[in-house]
């Protein structure tokens, strides 16, 4: 029996790092996602170990994929299991594929869910799935205390009260036509509406900080060949990641390495060194290291402070520095101080960039730079991390973001009030999930507490 | 004595919801006494002159696909029609006309007096008989027992009914009707949770003291909308039309100081009145910085003077009222003909009835109407049909029905009622329906007529009429479906012509009939081609336009149908689950919910508290299966 039309997707191994990390498909999609990942239709229940591929057929990560069709699985349902290497970046670049392949994120516990409904689970199991459900709601509860005072959900809760105050006047338009309300036609709703738009793109925003400093943060090493990023790579790394020579172009390809600074996930890609080459491999090299760059949250821009002609930011990159990139995502590192005598440091300049002098090779100045890229990631000590957006809330917020979109176009082009209102209905169905849910009757209330209503 | 024959089903009350009951059950062909206090009544209009409205006329037109009368009587008894918020979408359209007190009765009467296997009996109903938690029949005043398999109690405001103006308060069931007493103590005897409730009625006036001068006129809708799917245009009376005044600063004046003598504001009554219909001096003293409210004046009907002045229903004293009536434009000189009034009555927890209305203390007694705290007309007759249908399957031995919320309006407002309790009078409004966009009154008849007709609900001349609808529906749908219009075509000249984009490509008809700025009228003038029945053109634009937002929500509904399928076993000991809060376990001890998604609409009752319902249900019937296998 498949109950749900829908198929949910979650990464189902701990977060963090691990050896492998597994995600988990249900539903009845499970099949042609397998299919679109993999390339071929997967055997049932067999291991094949494979690429995972991108929409544009670029490879993922490689692991084995399973596939058991109902009803002999966990679920009952048709179920895929992707299990790819351990690491947040490259499940969640796995994970967000499954999404666009229409599949959706879960609710914790619906893949359990799913399974007792569908008879999958005995007594026992569904005793330890008690506790379990038991067990996070009291940390549910320990959560909804510190998170009362925590400011992602006190944004939430603000977004809500105003989607509500938008509510009342679109359904008090619709049910009370003859009170003299007719707010459809008189802009109210129009204002309130692209200012709640506004807010919630904001918070959108802010949330995205806040799962970045859950999931981790990319950052790009950019620079000349030879400045001395695969050093810094090392140096974070605080192992031999990359090869380091004195020769001009040694690093060809993207070298990607996963360190953590107290706790936190860092995904570092050291990038070939950008010049004008006529060696086809380097140029490939080159044309990564600036998709890389592009995709990067952060950037490590690393010239050799012993060089003249790298004082020029704007003659070091001319391509990147035309398109006027947001000072704030770039970190300009005066790399091998101990040649050019400058003092080891941080500081910030007139254009933006915040500048640091160092040594990457004999590892001077590096836990400066651990320093700032820790107030990167928005970690300031001493304050409660109020921002724990997790994924989940995020694709919530941006699934809001689209109705309320769709509700704009309703109210301006085609004036349809019972549309927006239905958009709107969705809306606040979506915050629910994060700030708990709002009832017609409540609403109502607000209604008739608001508006003199009654003939 | 005893009556000398027997009834299947006896209803008690001759108003919206007693009226529906009976007329379901004899329709069902089950033998139906009705019986009423005084059969002039019938039907009768006890508040304002009108039927429908927001979120009203959908349950109006619901009760008529399922073969009920009050579509009919409206259509034969309508003074002024319109079309409310004919300017927004299709799913919020509601038809709403004034109708004539004396000519809505009458049809009414007319219906009930011609319906075969129902037979009128005038006698006040004093007492129930009930044996082992079955009801068995009712006694009458006078002493008659007249036995029964089912009783369907429609009580209206009558039960222990007290009617207030100003401080003074006589026992009525309605101006002009005596109060059910005995009745009320005998119902307040069984295990049921009992409350007060309040409403209120403003004063009439005599429309030969009203200046319509200087008043703003409202006249119906032209072309003349029509409430019944068999009803037509020519069953209407001769067309008028409302008057618009308003209160102004001497009025609120009035009522400010004046507050002191209301029975609201010193405290005599205590039962509990509806937030969306307040009396005035309830709206001067919450909006105090609104300066003026409207007032429409509505014709009682053709052969009166007496006009209901809608929005100023209050308790007051009557010179109070006779200030505030004369403080306002045009009414000046205005005589009033009766004073208005607040009623407070006896109304039972919905919490304690089961889907189908039938009480789940005693057996075969089923309530409907404001007995069951709501207001309004039109939510009397909706569960007035739902629980005389559901009397007559029981007397039949069939199995109980009622539409789910997302089949119907009756089904929210039944199920609002028993899951949420009510602690106002229930109205019904667009809000509630999270289906909305497919419940709507358009398309009551596609909804519900097949279910009323397997039911025996439905006469033959409204099944062959509704099947000739769905026919043609089918048959528009599909022609437009498959015939297309290639680029560069006549027709897709004219198009461009018209809306001024190209068609880059092919398009079938109903492609084209998606997009905002083509409705079916402009398919039919470019094409040359349509149907000519206004009804199934109407239907194939409105299911086309809507389309995307209605697979939305019947994928909403198909999710949750799961744990709708789910249900409770009555006897389930709540206090006994584990990991449950002691709130949520009151909460579902209250309100004895049937099924797991009906416990999910519980206010408070969280996902992980189902989770532990879910899990808690298996365990028990691993249990019992074990505990049948070792006895």
């Amino acid at each position: 029996m498949q109950l749900d039309q829908d198929t949910i997707a979650a990464v189902a191994t701990a977060q963090g790092y691990g050896g492998i990390g597994v995600i988990r498909l249900s539903g009845p999609q499970a099949k042609s996602i397998a299919v679109a990942i993999a390339g071929f239709e997967p055997k049932p229940r067999q291991a094949h170990y494979c690429s995972f591929l991108a929409e544009t057929t670029e490879v993922l990560d490689q692991g084995l994929l399973l596939f058991f069709p109902n009803p002999h699985s966990f679920t009952g349902e048709d179920v895929l299991e992707l299990q790819g290497h351990g690491g947040p970046v490259i499940l969640d670049m796995l994970l967000q594929r499954c999404l666009e392949l229409g599949a959706r994120q879960a609710r914790p516990g619906e893949f359990s869910e799913r399974a007792f409904l569908n008879g999958k689970l005995d007594l026992a199991q569904a005793e330890a799935i008690a506790d379990l459900i038991e067990a996070s709601s009291k940390q549910a509860a320990r959560n909804a205390v510190q998170s009362l005072q925590g400011a992602f959900s006190r944004q939430v809760h603000l977004l809500v009260e105003q989607l509500i105050q938008l509510r009342m006047y679109v359904e008090g338009a619709i049910d009370f036509p003859e009170e003299e309300i007719d707010f459809l036609n008189d802009g109210q709703i129009l204002g309130r509406l692209e200012h709640l738009e506004q807010d919630l793109d904001q918070l959108l925003q802010q949330a995205g900080q806040g799962a970045l400093l859950r999931d981790g943060m990319t950052i790009a090493i950019a620079g000349r060949p030879n400045a001395g990023k695969s050093s810094l790579l090392n140096a974070l790394a605080r192992r031999d990641v990359a090869i380091v020579t004195e020769i001009a172009g040694t690093t060809r390809d993207v070298l990607h390495e996963r360190i953590q600074i107290e706790g936190m996930p860092l995904h570092i890609l050291d990038t070939a060194g950008l010049r004008v080459t006529q060696d086809r491999v380097e140029q490939i090299g080159i044309q990564r290291a600036v998709s890389a760059i592009q995709e990067a949250d952060r950037i490590l821009l690393v010239v050799d402070s012993s060089k003249e002609a790298d004082a020029d930011l704007h003659e070091l990159w001319r391509e990147f520095f035309d398109q006027d990139p947001d000072p704030k995502r770039i970190t300009l590192i005066r790399n091998k101080v101990d040649l050019s005598g400058e003092p080891e440091g941080l500081e910030l300049n007139e254009a933006g960039y915040t500048i640091l002098r160092m040594a990457a090779r004999d590892s001077v100045g590096i836990d400066t730079l651990c320093q700032h890229l820790k107030a990167c990631m928005g970690y300031q000590p001493g304050l409660e991390m109020g921002f724990s957006a997790r994924r989940r809330h995020l694709e919530a917020l941006r699934r809001a973001a689209t109705l309320l979109q769709q509700g704009r176009e309703h109210l301006l082009y085609t004036e349809a009030g019972e549309l927006l209102a239905e958009d709107l209905r969705l809306t606040q169905q979506i915050l629910g999930e994060i700030t708990g849910s709002f009832s017609s009757d409540e609403l109502l209330g607000r209604i008739f507490s608001s508006f003199c209503i009654g003939k | 004595m005893d009556f000398p024959s027997r009834f299947g089903v006896i209803v008690v009350g001759g108003g919206h919801a007693g009226a529906e009951a009976a007329l379901a059950a004899a329709r069902m062909g089950v033998n139906t006494l009705l019986l009423t206090h005084n059969i002039e009544t019938l039907g009768q209009m006890s508040c304002n002159p009108a039927i429908g409205g927001i979120g009203k006329s959908h349950l109006v037109k619901e009760v008529d696909a399922l073969g009920g009368a009050m579509a009919t009587a409206t259509d034969k008894g309508g003074i002024q029609f319109r079309v409310l918020n004919s300017r927004k979408g299709p799913a919020v359209r509601a038809t709403r006309a004034q109708a004539d007190r004396v000519l809505y009765k009458a049809a009414m009467r007319h219906i009930l007096e011609n319906q075969p296997n129902l037979w009128l009996f005038q006698q006040p109903c004093d007492d129930l008989i009930v044996e082992q938690d079955q009801v068995r029949g009712v006694v009458t005043q006078m002493g008659v027992r007249f036995l029964c398999d089912a009783v369907v109690l429609t009580a209206g405001t009558f039960l222990g009914g007290l009617i207030h103006i100003g401080l003074e308060h006589y026992s009525g069931g309605r101006a002009g009707d005596p109060a059910s007493i005995n009745l009320a103590h005998r119902l307040r005897e069984l295990p049921l949770r009992v409350g007060r409730l309040k409403t209120g009625t403003p004063p009439r006036i005599d429309s030969r003291s009203v200046d319509y001068s200087v008043m703003t006129e409202q006249p119906g809708d032209t072309p003349l909308p029509v409430m019944s799917f068999m009803g037509s245009v020519d069953q209407h009376p001769p067309q008028v039309s409302c008057w618009i005044t308003h209160t102004n600063a001497r009025t609120h004046e009035i009522i400010a100081s004046n507050l002191d003598r209301s029975p609201m504001y010193s405290g005599v009554i205590e039962g509990i009145g509806p937030r969306y219909c307040p009396s005035i001096e309830d709206k001067i003293h919450r909006f105090a910085d609104k300066d003026s409210h409207q007032v429409f004046l509505e014709p009682e009907g053709l052969t009166t003077h007496e006009l209901y002045p809608n929005g100023i229903s209050t308790s007051l004293p009557f010179d109070v009222q006779l200030q505030i009536v004369r403080s306002m434009r045009g009414l000046e000189n205005a005589h009033i003909l009766r004073p208005g009034y607040a009623i407070e009555y006896d109304y039972f927890n919905p919490q304690d009835l089961q889907y189908s209305l039938e009480t789940k203390a005693i057996g075969g007694l089923f309530f409907a109407g404001q007995i069951n705290g709501t207001t309004g007309y039109e939510e009397a007759a909706a569960q007035g049909l739902l629980a005389g249908a559901n009397a007559a399957l029981r007397a039949q031995g069939r199995d109980s029905w009622h539409p789910r919320r997302d089949e119907a309006y009756i089904g929210v407002l039944i199920d609002d009622l028993i899951t949420l309790g009510t602690s106002e009078p229930y109205r019904m409004f667009t809000s509630r329906a999270e289906y909305r966009l497919i419940l709507r009154e358009d398309n009551a008849d596609l909804r519900l007529t097949e279910k009323g007709r397997e039911l025996g609900l439905v006469d033959d001349a409204r099944w062959a009429a509704f099947e000739r609808k769905r026919e043609g529906i089918e048959r528009e749908q599909q022609r437009l479906k498959t015939t297309w219009i290639q680029a560069g075509s006549p027709v897709a000249q004219a198009v461009e012509a018209r809306f001024g984009a190209a068609l880059q490509r092919e398009y079938s008809l109903l492609n084209l009939l998606t997009r905002p700025e083509i409705d079916y009228a402009a398919l039919v003038e470019l094409t040359g081609e349509g149907v000519e029945d206004p009804q199934v053109a109407e239907q194939v634009e409105i299911q086309t336009k809507y389309a995307g937002y209605i697979d939305r929500q019947q994928d909403e509904i198909r999710r949750l149908q799961a744990s709708e399928n789910i249900r409770l076993p009555e006897d389930l000991e709540y206090s006994g689950i584990p990991g449950l809060s002691r709130e949520i376990q009151h909460k579902l001890t209250q309100a004895r919910p049937q099924t797991l998604g009906q416990a999910s609409r519980i206010p408070g009752v969280t996902p992980a508290a189902i989770s532990l319902l879910m899990i808690h249900l298996k365990k028990r019937s691993t249990q019992s299966k074990t505990a049948d296998q070792e006895a």
